[in-house]
């Protein structure tokens, strides 16, 4: 079994097998973030495969001073930016509760969802911050690296982030007991 | 970890999300057909031989001592000179005949005896003319 610094070497050797392998331990979890960036489970599965072709295109360029994962989530957000250019029709106008690939991915639990709540309620580059932080356990210097940001930035939208979805469970939370 | 944390990791793994075979054969053969980019993303000629930049470098020197050579040899040639045009030739000099005025009367006199000369003499030029 090669360690990820072998398969990284032999990637950039050129080697796509290598490279498959090495991607193998992220893929889930970058489908699952770009689940909750897409219109539909499909669209988020030609955004996956787009962000395995541009990273192992760009291997070469990858430096092995950061996360292997924080350079894979850098082209992924970037990936699912395009989709959101704005001569895309919006997403926001597509989503349907039927149709939306992140509710049909969620398992049922008793309570809400937060990631959908932090959709609707975040903007895009926040809730990236917020998925990096708490789903994917990344530093905050991981995460202002993955969104080209500075970490200051990073540190006030997390915050921002968590008041935000504070608010937000608190909410549901009160709902829940009222209810009973 | 806080309680919103906990929640946030939770849900994101209560999100079920799987790559099929499918998807992962697809991803398998549309790597095959990519060919990692150089870092610079930019394509660069292979490397010249050690002899081409030699022998660029001697033609160059070669160049610049034959040029150097040929302007020192014309720096015996005699510079011709160009000899002064006679720029005043074609013009008539003119005698100016003045006198000095000689000042022997209060000035509104002596400018009234100029003012006179100078109409008599006006007088003659135009009788000799014609007019």
């Amino acid at each position: 079994m090669r360690t990820e610094t072998q398969l990284i070497a032999a990637a950039q050797a050129g080697s796509a097998d290598a490279f498959a392998d090495l991607v193998k331990l992220y893929r889930d979890r970058l489908l699952r973030f770009l689940l909750t960036r897409c219109a539909s489970y499909a669209d988020a599965e030609d955004a996956l495969q787009d962000t395995m072709i541009n990273a192992f295109r760009y291997i070469r360029s990858y430096d092995p001073r950061w996360r292997f994962s924080t350079w894979l989530y850098r082209i992924a957000i970037r990936n699912a930016g395009k989709l959101r250019s704005p001569d895309v029709v919006e997403l926001g106008d597509l989503r349907d509760e039927e149709n939306d690939p992140l509710l049909r991915c969620i398992r049922a639990s008793e309570t809400e969802n937060l990631w959908v709540s932090a959709r609707r309620l975040l903007n895009d580059e926040v809730f990236a911050a917020m998925w990096l932080r708490y789903a994917e356990d990344l530093s905050v210097n991981d995460i202002s690296t993955a969104l080209d940001r500075s970490v200051s930035w990073t540190k006030v939208n997390l915050m921002r982030g968590r008041k935000t979805l504070g608010a937000a469970m608190n909410e549901t939370d009160t709902k829940s007991e009222a209810y009973g | 970890m806080d309680k919103l944390a906990n929640k946030l990791r939770q849900d994101a793994e209560n999100i079920e999300a799987n790559v099929s075979d499918e998807l992962d054969r697809r991803i398998r053969a549309s790597l095959q057909g990519v060919t990692p980019a150089n870092d610079q993303h930019a394509v660069r000629p292979p490397s010249r031989h050690a002899g081409f930049w030699w022998a660029s470098s001697l033609t160059g020197i070669v160049a610049a001592a034959a040029v150097i050579a040929i302007i020192n040899s014309q720096q015996d040639a005699p510079v011709p000179q160009a000899k002064p045009a006679k720029l005043f030739a074609a013009v008539p000099t003119i005698d100016l005949k003045t006198e000095t005025a000689v000042m022997t009367s209060p000035l509104q006199q002596e400018l009234d005896a100029l003012q006179s000369d100078i109409k008599k003499a006006e007088r003659r030029v135009r009788e000799e003319v014609g007019l």
